[in-house]
């Protein structure tokens, strides 16, 4: 008796949502140990899925902005890429501590975001759009000009992080860094959609009239989805110069905005975890997978603009779903064939 | 004097080819409602067909533009006819996904088909100049802005005045009632990619010798038209014109009187702090919301 | 300004839309715990009305006095649109406006948006505060869903639900701000006779359980004549009459109205 109920209690325990994403942690920081014990994952794999955990990061923002509040920006690379370079010049350049670079990092960007918002987001959603286009335009010229502070096409070098001035982390210890962010990100991102924030943005995306009749501040509420999409990829683009130890120009393209519309359409738009399978479909499995075939860096931008028109034409919750329609497909199956065997 | 003419009509010039793709622009976005993004994308690839066909086929240039319009014509009826069309129950927003997500397609496609290397597309008119005030203009950038402005005054003389631009101008005010009253509205929808693409590629080749054929080279193009919709205004056809003959101008005077790095920058923040106290842009008004 | 007795009161309302006039010099008030009734036939100008007093258009002219909840009173026209619902004055939608990608119980959580007082921080971090009152209001949303007989069907997505009970869910969400005025917009369009019939009973049924006042914008005759206490009838903007059921139902101004544009119908 006793024994059915703790069992019980372990699987309610699993159902909850924040033992979920501490588990996901877990199983995602093994992977540094993992190249240790065997061979066949290689430690550069470790840069890759870092990468990708850390664009997810971003994406998440993305999300909030996209999924949940229904505004397209264009300039996600942009913001992660000045945030990048703000963080290295302030370590490296002005010697300044990691947690004071981070905080500068998010801090700057935001504000130029809100700029950016307030003056585009007080008529429609569509405007956003054209002025985040604009405005990565404007940083990639910076990024590329102003050479005291990005070291222009030569790019800006950063070390791994310093935490609280004592522990001096490397690749493997960062990655754990990584992890441990993506998931405060994550539950930060979970607690926000599903109470009051989660609800206004949803109701502004569905109908701007029922959000307003129901006291939603449009303007309020789409300068705080951006701002928050900002935040988040200041956070990656901090992490990523970190991780990665380079900044350049190439990096931060309108290519690279794009690549995170895909990773959230086409993982799943307001998804967590399809924001994180959505990275790792669209940057970690063909870096790891199918490079080698001939071709494909190239092929894999094309197949990723025809998944994502797919994916909004017949498939609008991403492939996160396929999941649970393949296990409601099974059970009707299994239902079908108890029926049969009844007969 | 003769410098100041002479940025004037450099920036007539730019401004055509801005202007050309802004008409592309708001011509799909009055037809079909879609903000399209991958209009420098389409222009690109296009470009490139005209540049193969003159390096790798051996094309006279004239040729090479003609066979350049019926792949833009192919392409516009194949992304209206295999993708647009069904996505009548698609919100807007992720319409405008949708065309970010062909602007991939295409990138992605170009270098399959056209190599990495970027490519020199010669001009139409090869050499001489003629003088104007003291300025001199290539006689191939003369005939750019004749032609900008007589394409585009014959495009907006079909529009008002034929049957075919009623159809394009009811289509734009309401699609439904529009085919209610018996407007072939996919046609004319289909018509509106074919023509966007059309107008993309002229805008591709007037620009291209400027520069060389590579995947960005409509990237600053698409921007400046984008942002002269906006200026513009997004409810009429000739906002964006004029938006993008002014952004042409002040872009290549701030560029030579100002600052020859940072004034294209310094242009769209002052847009952007133009739309605080005109956010409906230079013409287009407040439209009220049926509740 | 107010009398002691009502809620909202319309003085000399005009707005026009290019040059035609949408609603012309119209007055009218609302007392305390009525269902007030403004009908006429289509295009007379009633959602503009409605329109105007929930601030989606600015009036031309013209003032909308509104009892507030401490008793004292606003014009409503000095009020953003997302302002007015904190004053106590709620609506619905002709179309319906729910967000199909949420469930029953979210969408009418969505009415207690200005109910929350713990900060964004509060929320993201999931504080006791936050977490407290989403429990709160999340109890007291079960409560409305319950009073109003779909509380079987609160974790249901909104999408796919019948027409009927989309209406109730989003009665639902106004009565989460404890309204003082609801105004519904065309409540019957979409239902058939014996919907409509629940649905005048529902509505006596809000006004006397949650101690408010209804505004019925209505076209269709059988839920006005049924249900308001008083009647406004307009045309083309104007002001026809006013009165109970039946005084409006024999009033020669109004029957011309309808059977005019019945005539034009015809024609």
């Amino acid at each position: 008796m006793n024994k059915v109920k703790t069992q019980l209690n372990f699987k309610a325990l699993f159902k909850n949502p924040y033992v979920q994403f501490i588990l996901f942690g877990l199983v995602l920081s093994t992977l540094p140990l993992l190249s240790i014990q065997f061979s066949f994952i290689k430690s550069a794999y470790i840069t890759t899925v870092g990468v990708a955990l850390i664009y997810a990061i971003a994406a998440l923002g993305l999300n909030l902005l996209l999924g949940w509040s229904g505004l397209i920006s264009l300039g996600t690379a942009g913001f992660m890429g000045l945030a990048s370079y703000i963080s290295a010049y302030l370590t490296v350049d002005m010697g300044l501590p990691f947690e004071v670079a981070l905080l500068a990092a998010i801090l700057v960007p935001t504000f130029i975001g809100i700029l950016v918002g307030l003056v585009s987001l007080k008529i429609e959603g569509l405007y956003l759009a054209i002025a985040t286009l604009a405005v990565s335009e404007i940083l990639r010229k910076t990024f590329e000009e102003f050479d005291q502070f990005t070291g222009a096409f030569s790019g800006k070098s950063a070390k791994f992080p310093q935490l609280f001035g004592m522990f001096q982390l490397d690749r493997g210890s960062t990655y754990w860094l990584i992890v441990f962010i993506l998931i405060l990100v994550m539950l930060i991102t979970y607690n926000m959609v599903n109470g009051q924030i989660g609800r206004a943005l949803n109701a502004m995306r569905g109908s701007e009239a029922a959000a307003q009749a129901m006291g939603v501040n449009l303007l309020k509420y789409r300068l705080v989805a951006f701002a928050l999409a900002t935040i988040f990829a200041s956070v990656a683009g901090v992490l990523y110069v970190h991780f990665i130890r380079y900044s350049y120009p190439s990096s931060w393209t309108l290519k690279l905005s794009l690549d995170f519309l895909a990773m959230i359409v086409i993982g799943g738009l307001r998804s967590i975890y399809g924001t994180v399978l959505g990275a790792f479909i669209v940057f970690a499995v063909p870096d790891l997978f199918l490079k080698q075939i001939p071709y494909f860096s190239q092929l894999s931008y094309t197949l990723n603009g025809i998944l994502i028109i797919l994916v909004i034409m017949f498939y609008p919750n991403g492939i996160v779903m396929i999941f649970k329609d393949i296990r409601l497909w099974v059970l009707k199956l299994l239902k079908k064939g108890d029926r049969n065997h009844v007969k | 004097m003769s410098t100041f003419v002479q940025i004037l009509l450099r920036s007539l010039e730019s401004g055509s080819v801005y202007a050309l793709a802004a008409l592309g622009i708001i011509v799909i976005y009055r037809t079909s409602n879609i903000t399209n993004f991958a209009q420098g994308a389409v222009g690109m690839f296009n470009t490139y067909v005209v540049t193969f066909l003159v390096i790798q086929a051996g094309f006279p240039l004239w040729l090479a533009i003609l066979g350049g319009v019926g792949t833009a014509i192919l392409m516009g009826f194949t992304i209206d006819y295999l993708v647009i069309r069904h996505t009548k129950k698609v919100s807007p927003v992720a319409k405008q996904i949708i065309t970010l997500g062909l602007i991939m397609v295409v990138l992605g496609l170009a270098p399959m088909f056209f190599g990495v290397d970027p490519l020199n597309l010669p001009r139409l008119i090869p050499d001489g100049n003629v003088n104007i005030l003291g300025a001199n203009l290539s006689y191939n950038g003369l005939f750019n802005i004749v032609f900008g402005f007589t394409l585009m005054f014959i495009l907006f003389y079909i529009l008002q005045n034929t049957k075919v631009g009623l159809a394009v101008r009811t289509t734009a005010s309401n699609e439904y009632t529009a085919r209610l009253m018996g407007v072939p509205t996919k046609t004319v929808t289909l018509g509106a990619w074919a023509l966007a693409a059309v107008l993309g590629l002229l805008a591709g080749v007037m620009i291209a010798p400027t520069t060389s054929v590579n995947l960005n080279l409509m990237d600053v193009v698409q921007v400046n038209a984008l942002i002269a919709c906006v200026f513009g205004g997004f409810q009429t056809f000739y906002g964006p014109i004029l938006g993008a003959y002014i952004i042409g101008i002040s872009r290549n005077m701030l560029l030579y009187y100002y600052d020859s790095v940072w004034g294209g920058q310094i242009l769209y923040v002052l847009i952007l702090i133009f739309l605080i106290f005109r956010p409906y842009g230079l013409i287009g008004k407040k439209v009220v919301k049926k509740v | 300004m107010l009398n002691e007795n009502e809620v909202l009161k319309i003085e000399h309302l005009s707005i026009q839309f290019g040059g035609l006039k949408a609603v012309d010099d119209l007055s009218f008030s609302i007392r305390k715990n009525e269902i007030y009734g403004l009908i006429g036939p289509n295009g007379a100008g009633k959602t503009t009305v409605f329109n105007c007093i929930t601030q989606f258009y600015k009036p031309n002219k013209g003032t909308i006095e509104f009892r507030l909840k401490n008793g004292g009173s606003t014009n409503l026209v000095d009020h953003k649109v997302h302002e007015i619902i904190r004053l106590g004055l709620v609506r619905t939608f002709q179309n319906v406006e729910l967000i199909r990608e949420l469930s029953v119980l979210d969408n009418v959580m969505i009415g207690a948006h200005i109910d929350f007082k713990a900060s964004m921080l509060e929320q993201a971090l999931k504080l006791p505060r936050a977490r407290k009152e989403e429990k709160a209001l999340r109890e007291e949303a079960e409560e409305i869903l319950r009073r109003l007989d779909i509380y079987d069907r609160k974790d249901m997505l909104v999408w796919g639900q019948p027409y009927g009970i989309l209406k109730k869910v989003e009665l639902a969400r106004t009565l989460m701000c404890r309204p003082s005025l609801i105004i519904l917009d065309e409540p019957a369009a979409g239902l058939n006779d014996v919907e409509t019939l629940q649905l005048a009973q529902l509505i006596r049924r809000i006004r006397d359980k949650f101690d408010c006042s209804v505004l019925l914008v209505e076209h269709d005759m059988r839920l006005v004549m049924d249900v308001c206490d008083r009647i406004c009838a307009i045309s083309f903007g104007r002001f026809l009459a006013e009165g109970s059921a039946k005084e409006i139902q024999v009033n020669p101004l109004v029957q011309e109205a309808y059977l005019g544009s019945k005539e034009e119908e015809h024609a």
